[in-house]
């Protein structure tokens, strides 16, 4: 089918890499330098750094730099894991201009020097991978637009314990309809049942 | 409690369970169960005249059942709501309450489970936690001795509007006890029960210690502790107080309690830590400070919600530094002891936590869902041609694929989850992910077995939970060999059978499929829909002469680093007794049914060499 089949070319795509030491945390296990020196041979690859934090502000001003000064169309950082920074790097890469979906990201932090740091060279081999895996799907991004939904402004507060009272009590206060849902024919939880509570020692109701 | 019921944006729903929970961030839709009363809410006015004339008693759960309750009841004298409740179980239909409500007529014996369906935006998760049961730890006598109590049971006794009405007394003879002995860690940091510690019991241990010294100045107070942890605002210097009080504390876990038949009093047989000495006490009483776990049906709302659990069983957060409350379903958060035991202070504040990230939602007016669902391209469908086939609308857990007349199947974009489990099983290839398209991942997977395939392990994992898994590994510092290589998709329902091929086209050494536990799976059943595909991958595969040990499945939590290290070590040693030469003899071998089999993959590109000698390399 027609978008599975590979259109992108290697003359319109243009590929930042962005190699991050993570302070010792990539640094102290792998040569970041010479990993990022290796990535700027990958296909596609017109520009590839490495920097002490990619995520910090100096890292990302880099980034957006080099999109405007090399017009990159798509960015690669290898890292930590997506969970962690994905969000942060697809922000930065659309304020400079970049659709957030032509950021790719290579894990070698958590999946990598985390884990191999008694085998450093085998650490790098697999960040290279790793990197050339995400420049390869690099190739292959497409921009996207978020899906739009509208939102019901009411909450649910499952629970009638102290946390539940609590977070019911301040949504309400800011002006948000909460249902407060209890199993049990009384809210409070178990801090009703309590006498006085620590460490000030007055009554808990 | 009262400022919650008397707060005009909280309508509080008592009595009432959550069944079901359908629909996205900004779109919930909760199927509610509340369970019939008897008693009409908008009649009972609290009075409590039906009460009195119940002839029937039982234990009163509030009480922990040091007390008794009628059969219609409130729990205690300040519920919110105040409502009365019969309780059906007992309740001998005599009708005397109907008599004694009289003209308020707020009794019907006819009300039914009622069904409510609520739209809401966002939900928070604050579902608390059990007390674990002590009973079971044989040694103590919880349940076999009268004057063996649990911390709960304390605090009624010596609350002022409990059972004995704040009087302490032992239950064997209604006594007031000289001497009583706090048991601290019971079913926490114990292999047997729970490996956790329960956080907050050292204090509650502490206040409980005070209090009785407050009421009962002569009583002997002792505590049994393993260690004593307060790390929190003031609460040290609180135990310094309670030490200066002349409450005694023993450094050592008791490994028996006996107890005299007649005078009901209890031995308490310790190894004291400080005197490097085995001690006996008597004692007239002995509170276990018992645990706190997580809820018994936890699962149920989790599964309604795609929440995961840790390695403890409460609620697993998104991110354990970063993301305490959310989870892995955007628009519902985790507050409280639902999330692992807590503090009143860390409750509440946590309570208030949840509430400000729900209300970012409720501050939009619209929201971003990520675009990477999946698209069905109608040259290629096969119910666009006028031909039956639907697979599509069979395996997706949203029904979000719907057919249209002359256009086939059609994914509604704002209902897909983007779990990939269509894109996987149709049969015609005429669907999509977006952002996890099969170029994109053949592109990948060729970069990641470019050299010396047979050497490594290929690994697919999901976003939430076997990547989860493997991240969870690293945090952990958990080593596993570096012949690995990871690839992300959504769901274990998108690795496309073709994937597992090309891998071993490719050359792969060994192949794990990873993903969810089906229990945890954030697409419902996208887990089962893989599952049933690799068990039948796996025979088509030996059939075609490929060695079952090369490849693998297992499911594998966000909290299970260990686990995840763990098998990539043991595939790794599979692999090392198998060897490269067998996997390279293997391979050529099959290719060419594998070239038959992936004929209808795109070509992609070679992407992965680099086209030049680095200079430094």
């Amino acid at each position: 089918m027609s978008d599975n089949g590979g259109t992108a070319s290697r003359e319109d795509v243009r590929i930042g890499v962005y190699v991050c030491e993570c302070g010792t945390n990539i640094g102290g296990v792998i040569d970041v330098p010479s990993t990022a020196e290796w990535a700027a041979n990958l296909p596609g690859v017109v520009v590839s750094r490495d920097n002490k934090y990619m995520c910090a502000d100096p890292g990302q001003n880099l980034i957006q730099r080099d999109i405007k000064a090399y017009n990159l169309n798509r960015v690669v950082v290898a890292a930590c894991s997506v969970r962690m920074h994905e969000p942060t790097f697809r922000a930065c890469v659309a304020e400079a201009g970049m659709n957030p979906f032509l950021f790719e990201m290579a894990n070698i932090r958590e999946q990598d020097t985390w884990v191999h740091g008694h085998h450093p060279e085998d650490a790098e081999t697999k960040a290279r991978d790793l990197i050339a895996a995400a420049v390869a799907k690099a190739h292959y991004l497409t921009p996207l637009e978020m899906i739009t939904v509208p939102v019901t402004k009411k909450t649910m507060v499952i629970g009638g314990g102290v946390a539940g009272i609590s977070a019911a009590l301040d949504l309400a206060d800011m002006g948000v309809e909460t249902i407060l849902v209890e199993k049990e024919p009384s809210i409070g939880g178990k801090m009703a049942q309590l006498n006085k509570t620590f460490p000030t020692m007055d009554c808990s109701i | 409690m009262v400022d919650a019921a008397r707060h005009p944006k909280i309508t509080i729903r008592s009595f009432t369970e959550v069944e079901r929970v359908e629909g996205y961030i900004g779109n919930f839709h909760v199927k509610l169960n509340e369970k019939p009363r008897y008693v009409i809410a908008d009649r009972c006015n609290g009075c409590g005249q039906c009460s009195p004339v119940c002839p029937v008693e039982v234990p009163n759960e509030f009480e922990e059942g040091l007390g008794p309750r009628k059969a219609i009841y409130v729990p205690h004298s300040q519920s919110v709501p105040l409502l009365y409740t019969i309780d059906m179980d007992a309740c001998i239909k005599c009708y005397k309450c109907i008599d004694a409500c009289g003209k308020l007529e707020a009794i019907d014996f006819s009300q039914e489970p009622k069904e409510v369906w609520e739209d809401v935006g966002a939900i928070v998760v604050t579902t608390g936690y059990d007390m674990f049961d002590p009973s079971v730890i044989t040694e103590y006598g919880y349940g076999r001795y009268e004057n063996v109590l649990t911390s709960m049971e304390l605090e009624r006794l010596h609350n002022s509007t409990g059972p004995t009405v704040g009087q302490m007394m032992r239950p064997s003879d209604h006594k007031e006890p000289k001497n009583i002995a706090l048991i601290q860690c019971v079913g926490s940091r114990d292999s047997r029960y729970h490996e956790y510690c329960s956080g907050f019991c050292c204090m509650y241990t502490i206040k409980n210690a005070m209090l009785l010294k407050d009421l009962y100045p002569d009583m002997d107070v002792t505590i049994f502790y393993m260690d004593i942890r307060t790390p929190s605002k003031a609460y040290e210097e609180f135990y310094q107080r309670a030490r200066e009080r002349g409450i005694r504390f023993i450094q050592g876990r008791p490994a028996q309690i006996t107890e005299d038949p007649v005078t009901k009093n209890l031995f308490v047989e310790a190894e004291d830590q400080g005197l490097g000495q085995p001690i006996v006490l008597e004692t007239e009483m002995v509170v276990l400070s018992n645990a706190a776990e997580p809820r018994h049906d936890i699962d149920k709302l989790g599964e309604a919600m795609n929440i995961t659990r840790d390695g403890s069983g409460f609620y697993m957060e998104y991110h354990p530094k970063l993301r305490p409350i959310d989870t892995p379903t955007e628009g519902v958060f985790i507050a409280g002891a639902a999330q692992g035991p807590k503090d009143i202070p860390a409750s509440v504040s946590q309570g208030s936590g949840a509430a400000s990230r729900a209300a970012r939602i409720m501050a939009a007016d619209t929201w971003g869902i990520e675009p990477i669902v999946a698209v069905v391209d109608p040259t290629v469908c096969f119910e666009a041609q006028g031909k039956k086939c639907g697979v599509c609308i069979s395996k997706c857990p949203y029904s979000a694929i719907s057919l249209v007349p002359g256009q086939g199947a059609v994914v509604q974009s704002a209902m897909c989850h983007g779990c990939g489990g269509c894109v996987a099983e149709c049969p015609h290839h005429a669907i999509t992910q977006m952002h996890f398209t099969d170029a994109q991942i053949l592109a990948q997977l060729q970069a990641l077995l470019a050299d010396k395939p047979e050497d490594k392990i290929m690994i697919f994992m999901c976003h939430w939970c076997s990547y989860g898994g493997a991240d969870n590994a690293g945090s952990s510092h958990f080593e596993y060999p570096a012949n690995s290589r990871g690839l992300r998709v959504m769901c274990s329902a998108r690795m496309d059978q073709s994937f597992i091929m090309e891998a071993f086209r490719l050359g792969a050494g060994m192949v794990l499929i990873s993903g969810c536990h089906p229990q945890d799976c954030h697409y419902i059943t996208g887990q089962r829909v893989a599952a049933a595909r690799f068990e039948r991958l796996a025979g088509q595969l030996e059939r075609m002469g490929i060695n079952p040990d090369r490849m693998r499945v297992e499911w594998i939590s966000a909290a299970e680093g260990a686990k995840y290290a763990r098998v990539v070590r043991e595939m790794n040693a599979k692999l090392q007794e198998i060897g490269p030469e067998a996997v390279i003899a293997e391979t050529e071998k099959v290719r060419p049914q594998l070239d038959r089999r992936l004929r209808h993959l795109p070509q992609v590109l070679n992407v992965v060499k680099p086209e030049k000698e680095a200079e430094h390399a």
